[in-house]
């Protein structure tokens, strides 16, 4: 059997229907490892406001229509970086993206495709394993290394020098990049751009002194010489972080010995 | 016989927030065993959204800054229902735990002189917060995080295994404590989010670090987590919770469009500039600034600007007023008729700086605006109200370890009580995280060391558990229509939210304890469907249970407080009461019901201020606060009979 079916939508009655609000089908891909030997498509139609997130849709198919349907999310405004899923084929976090931009020209009828992101393995609905992700970003070591004694109050750094590393601080580990990454897809254990980004955190971070070492891992076959330059990272950052140039910064250093 | 999966360990923290993190690096620097327990994943925690900074008098942009000040200031922000010493202990060691998280390695913004820059916030005198832009919660936790993956990284060279002293496990739900015979913490018991197959943790001592109870009302800046868990348990397992009538409402919440309604708008934006006009253009603030605070706020625009670049010589603008004052002025600009077309006030800092100032300085706030609600911040004002924000009740703990009423229970950060007294400043939240985290994990080492032998988790008590955590996938018997667990929160947010929110009357609470109570009656025939794994519905209708018990606290430690004080205004009884300034309610449950038990609240006296603390305020302002036979120590009141 192949995975792809079309169910018949459910009917969405209960679901509010605020003034201006328009109807539109939510197409997510399920799977319940229970009883489902291979991800298939639902469809529901539900009212939406332009305004409404693709979140805010999921949370009322998940209140109103099917209680079962998981996903994850918890700040609910881009800062935790929990609900990264593919939208429409793009990963985006699903309390970024507006319906009024996915609405069909024209009057036209809407359909919102809803999938879990890519590379990772899938354990119920849009719910993935983040272990493999997370391994990667342990083996950048990414925590401050420094010899040497400790400073009694904070370490001196120059508002320039903590500009120099300002925008990979932003990361919120929501492996948006990662699993829009194509080598990712294909070889899973390549670190992936967030592991990258986070090892370029502490590279470039004035105090720090352990440069070396995470070049050194870098360096290595599964390291950032896998990256193709697609840019599908940087497209993917909800954070607007420059992921690309920041793995091109670490492949310089590591050509030119110097950060 | 309950099949489970069980663990061992010294130290248990529930919660992977600031506190829970900075408590679980502290147990594991004393070399114990430490577990984390989180709901979400690891590094997702609430404590993410904190935005405007950390307060710590470092004295890195005005070098009059001092402990004594601080404390002082939160005080006053808690109308003197704090426990002073736990706001003394917060005041003297913030500075030394943003240190120590700057050589974790944190990221802050700097002074021209590479020090790190602090900013001003409501409620403090002097700039104090400690900031990376406005994503310091963010960093702040991410840090945390970056400090437990080295340590394990220490551990694996050491042991052989990365998850030798400390483990993380996550998307994990605690749904009973449990205690041995002696009435001591003997254990932990919940379920995995994944498979909902049961997980027991025996251990001598638990940390409570879960967070707010945001998330019983309906407009709210809170997450999903926030549903009052640590708060319930603690309260369950037989420890008492303290000022829960206390909730405080951020001024700023985004107002429109509805879907982000409630959404946080850092009051950064206040504290680099930007101010709140009503619909008429008037900057109403300076009509809303209340006695005990005169003359400590400008009277004037032209002196409040002033102030921005010349504080020394000038007083702060009221917009920077404790944010239980400005939530109330907004609230009541709102209700006469001039509020913003979506029906709050704005907040203008687009003609306040350039464009690339406010990019610069508030870039999360630009992205926020622009992406959920298509309103450029660089040119046209926002849109705010009050959001429920913060509850400043929680588990009453001994101030310098953290040990709640039940040997072996320690609490830390929101869950805990008494550190902000009926309203919190702006910034005393991550500095609480830090200064009481660490505290706990101290209090919970040495309390475990103590111990002669560790305590033993019954059978009984883990069937007993087991059988309440299934029972909504089997309906009671009889009478009652079967209850949909999200409509049923649905309507205790509503309730919360229209009877027992900002502003509140006795007729009010009261119907909502009435609707409560049919609430409550309705929990028990909440049915889920579908198994154990992955199953949402059966994860809210746990968590309904905690959200009953805490949504009770409120309400009627809020029916018996007959004054307005900080985060609890009575509309019935608008003024501050001296008679009730030292008196707490604390609440306790009762009753046969195990599920959602009953509250009930008494009052207790707090243990009067140190008199070397209480000579750190004037006696003309403790007498706006202080009953007269409370002041006689105080050596001006001494000077005036002699």
């Amino acid at each position: 059997m192949t995975a792809v079916m079309d169910n018949t939508a459910p009917t969405s009655a209960e679901i509010p229907a605020p003034d201006g609000s328009v109807t539109v089908t939510v197409k997510i891909l399920r799977f319940n490892p229970e009883v489902d030997s291979e991800p298939h498509w639902e469809s529901y139609d539900v009212p939406a406001l332009p305004t409404d997130r693709v979140l805010n849709l999921l949370i009322n198919i998940k209140g109103y229509v099917d209680g079962t349907l998981s996903f994850r999310r918890s700040c609910a405004h881009g800062i935790c970086g929990s609900d990264a899923m593919q939208i429409n084929g793009i990963n985006r976090l699903a309390c970024k993206v507006l319906v009024k931009d996915l609405l069909a020209k024209k009057g036209k009828p809407t359909t919102i495709s809803v999938a879990p992101i890519k590379g990772l393995p899938v354990m119920k609905d849009l719910y993935v394993d983040m272990e493999p992700f997370f391994e990667a970003f342990r083996a950048v070591k990414p925590f401050l290394i420094t010899y040497g004694n400790e400073p009694t109050n904070e370490r001196i750094q120059s508002p320039a020098d903590r500009e120099r590393f300002d925008d990979t601080t932003k990361c919120i580990l929501c492996a948006c990049c990662t699993t829009s990454c194509p080598v990712f897809w294909s070889d899973g254990s390549y670190f992936g751009p967030a592991a990258i980004v986070n090892a370029h955190r502490f590279i470039f971070d004035s105090r720090d002194e352990g440069a070396e070492e995470r070049l050194d891992i870098l360096n290595d076959a599964e390291g950032v010489w896998r990256c193709r330059t697609t840019f599908n990272c940087t497209d993917a950052c909800p954070r607007g972080i420059q992921v690309t140039k920041a793995i091109q910064e670490v492949k310089r250093a590591l050509l030119f010995k110097r950060v | 016989m309950t099949e489970v999966e069980r663990h061992n360990y010294d130290v248990v923290v529930i919660g992977a927030g600031g506190a829970g993190l900075r408590a679980a690096i502290e147990a594991r620097q004393r070399g114990l065993t430490t577990a984390v327990i989180c709901k979400s994943l690891f590094g997702k925690a609430h404590t993410v959204m904190a935005e405007g900074g950390c307060a710590a008098s470092m004295g890195n942009v005005n070098s009059n800054d001092s402990w004594q000040v601080h404390f002082r200031d939160t005080m006053r922000g808690g109308k003197f229902l704090n426990n002073w010493r736990m706001a003394e202990l917060h005041a003297k060691e913030a500075p030394d735990r943003v240190w120590e998280l700057e050589t974790y390695g944190a990221l802050f913004d700097r002074t021209e002189d590479g020090r790190i820059s602090q900013r001003n916030f409501g409620g403090h005198t002097y700039p104090r917060l400690a900031h990376v832009g406005d994503r310091t919660g963010l960093e702040l936790i991410r840090t945390m995080q970056q400090k437990i993956v080295s340590l394990q990284q220490e551990d694996k060279a050491e042991f052989g295994d990365y998850e030798a002293k400390l483990k993380v496990f996550q998307e994990c739900t605690i749904t009973e404590l449990l205690k041995d015979d002696s009435g001591a913490i003997s254990g932990a018991f919940g379920y995995w989010r994944e498979s909902g197959r049961f997980v027991l943790f025996e251990t001598g001592a638990v940390i409570m670090a879960t967070g707010g109870i945001g998330k019983s009302f309906q407009v709210t800046s809170n997450s999903w987590e926030y549903t009052g868990d640590g708060h319930a348990l603690a309260a369950r397992t037989g420890a008492s919770l303290i000022n829960m009538e206390f909730v405080q409402f951020h001024p700023t919440g985004m107002v429109w469009p509805p879907s982000v309604k409630g959404i946080l708008v850092t009051e950064g934006v206040r504290g680099d500039g930007g101010v709140l006009k009503n619909s008429e253009g008037k900057r109403f603030m300076f009509d809303y600034v209340p006695d005990v605070f005169k003359g400590q706020y400008a009277e004037t625009e032209e002196e409040a600007d002033r102030w921005y670049t010349d504080p020394d010589n000038n007083r702060r603008t009221p917009d920077l007023l404790p944010r239980d004052e400005v939530a109330r002025a907004i609230n009541t600009e709102v209700k006469e008729g001039r509020g913003s077309p979506h029906g709050g006030v704005y907040l203008d800092i687009a003609s306040r700086m350039p464009d690339e100032e406010i990019k610069r300085r508030l870039p999360s706030m630009y992205h926020q605006f622009k992406e959920l609600a298509d309103v450029d911040i660089t040119a046209e004002p926002m849109e705010v109200g009050p959001t429920c924000h913060y509850v400043m009740g929680g588990i009453e703990v001994d101030p310098d370890t953290g040990e709640s009423t039940v040997p072996g229970l320690f609490a830390a950060g929101e869950c805990s009580g008494g550190m902000h007294g009926s309203n919190r400043l702006g910034g005393n939240s991550l500095s609480d995280l830090l200064v009481f985290g660490r505290r706990a994990g101290l209090g919970a080492a040495n309390y475990v060391e103590s111990l002669e032998r560790k305590p033993v988790v019954l059978q009984s008590d883990i069937d007993a558990a087991a059988r309440s955590a299934v029972s909504p996938f089997e309906p009671a018997e009889g009478e009652g229509a079967r209850e949909n667990p999200y409509t049923l929160q649905h309507e205790l947010q509503q309730t919360m939210n229209d009877l027992v929110g900002i502003i509140r009357t006795a007729d009010e609470i009261e119907r909502a304890l009435g609707r409560l109570a049919e609430i409550r009656s309705r929990v028990r025939n909440v049915v889920v469907e579908g198994h154990r794994q992955f199953n949402p519905g059966w994860h809210l209708a746990i968590d309904l249970r905690n959200m009953m018990v805490v949504s009770e606290a409120v309400a009627k430690a809020a029916l018996l407080r007959t004054e307005s004080r900080g985060g609890h205004t009575r509309d019935d009884f608008p003024m501050l009461d001296s008679d009730w300034r030292n008196r707490l309610l604390s609440c306790r449950v009762s009753g046969e019901d195990q599920v959602v038990p009953d509250v009930v609240v008494e009052p207790k006296e707090q243990v009067p201020m140190r008199q070397d603390l209480l000579e750190l305020f004037e006696l003309s302002e403790l007498e706006k606060y202080y009953t007269e036979a409370e002041l006689t120590t105080h050596p001006a009141a001494q000077g005036d009979t002699a």
